[in-house]
């Protein structure tokens, strides 16, 4: 009879098939005189192996005081994966406050380059605005050139002002949201790993 | 009051010795069941199911009491008795020239003692390789699922299958070379 059985065998054997696979495997079995030798086979060699007797161990009583003898005073902590744990929850809090220092750091700039552009910052507070220096702007070295000129250097000027503070913050926060999303990954395929494995996949047809 | 193994474990994880002694009294039989099975001597058994009582001690705090302290502990009983294989490499029977039998002609002559047929069947599971035994021991000897197995040994559920099918047509060719399981089935 052609389409043998002989792979599921053994999980028939064991009960470990379920509904359709477990019906096939019986209407097999009816019929087919091969498949039923190799089971008949397995069962003994089954019947076989429990026929191995267990020695006489030392009993549990006695074990338990002699392991207990050894061991060392108190469980070790594991201080290895205690402090990957911390680290690891460490991860998105730092990630979060890197976020709002980044946030902050972003709005008192955007705050005191308003007040500079107001006039409200005296000279030794310029400093606080970042980009502020005209020696460093390249509208300004393109108007000396007379490349720009007018509202064209005026609005090149309030361009390059603006993206000096907002380019970097938008830098910053995708590489923070970045690694966050890949803190979640990890974390996601851990926690799913091992109730995975304990479900385990049923055997079916 | 009887104290829940759940419990036992809380309290063993804190340092409390006593209630790790009542986890190594429920569970010592089957520790060593699994270790004398996967090395077949009862000495490095017990110096197995030892030492997988000290290092479940040292890494309690990594056990997770959601699941199962019975397969936590087959598994560490699992590595420990490879590793003492490993050190022990002259117990285990180097070929199956070791399972011969006295007189290899064909007929009754075949069928040897009850105690001889169990020491040969004994030596053709040592002789699988360690992989497949452990499922094969699991399995046979104490019972668990596939599931459980999967879930002890952190395999698929498909390599469980798989290795069960190959431990078992192993152990049977082996056996069946040396006509001994053909004996036994024809006697029985």
């Amino acid at each position: 009879m052609p389409n043998h059985v002989t792979e599921w065998l053994n999980a028939y054997l064991d009960g470990e098939l379920q509904n359709g696979r477990l019906h096939m495997v019986k209407a097999h079995l009816v019929e087919c005189k091969t498949c039923q030798a190799e089971l008949r086979s397995l069962q003994d060699l089954s019947e076989l192996l429990h026929k191995v007797p267990q020695p006489e161990f030392t009993s549990p009583e006695r074990f338990a005081t002699q392991v207990n003898l050894l061991l060392p005073q108190k469980p070790v902590a594991t201080p290895s994966s205690s402090l990957f744990e911390l680290g690891w929850w460490l991860i998105p809090i730092g990630l979060l406050a890197a976020w709002i220092f980044v946030s902050t750091a972003g709005i008192v700039s955007n705050l005191f380059s308003v007040a500079n552009n107001f006039g409200l910052l005296d000279s030794t507070a310029a400093w606080l605005v970042s980009g502020s220096s005209d020696a460093a702007n390249w509208t300004s070295t393109l108007g000396q050139f007379s490349l720009l000129e007018g509202n064209s250097l005026q609005w090149f000027k309030a361009t390059e002002s603006y993206s000096r503070n907002v380019i970097p913050q938008f830098v910053w926060q995708v590489s923070i949201a970045v690694l966050y999303l890949a803190w979640i990954a990890i974390w996601w395929a851990r926690q799913t790993r091992h109730p995975r494995q304990q479900r385990g996949q049923p055997i079916e047809g | 009051m009887e104290i829940s193994e759940t419990e036992q474990v809380s309290r063993a994880q804190s340092g409390d010795r006593n209630a790790f002694s009542e986890l190594i009294r429920t569970h010592a039989q089957g520790v060593m069941n699994v270790v004398y099975r996967m090395c077949g001597d009862v000495h490095i058994a017990e110096d197995a199911a030892q030492e997988t009582f000290i290092q479940a001690w040292m890494h309690l705090s990594s056990y997770r009491p959601h699941t199962s302290l019975r397969n936590w502990l087959y598994r560490i009983a699992v590595n420990a008795a490879t590793d003492m294989l490993r050190k022990e490499k002259r117990i285990l029977p180097n070929s199956m020239d070791d399972l011969q039998l006295m007189d290899g002609r064909p007929g009754p002559e075949l069928v040897v003692s009850e105690k001889e047929r169990i020491i040969l069947v004994q030596k053709a599971v040592l002789l699988l390789p360690e992989a497949s035994r452990a499922v094969l021991v699991l399995r046979e000897y104490e019972g668990l699922s596939y599931l459980e197995i999967s879930s002890t040994l952190d395999i698929p559920v498909g390599t469980v299958m798989s290795r069960l099918n190959y431990a078992r047509k192993l152990l049977k060719d082996k056996l069946e070379q040396n006509s001994f399981l053909q004996a036994e089935v024809d006697y029985a």
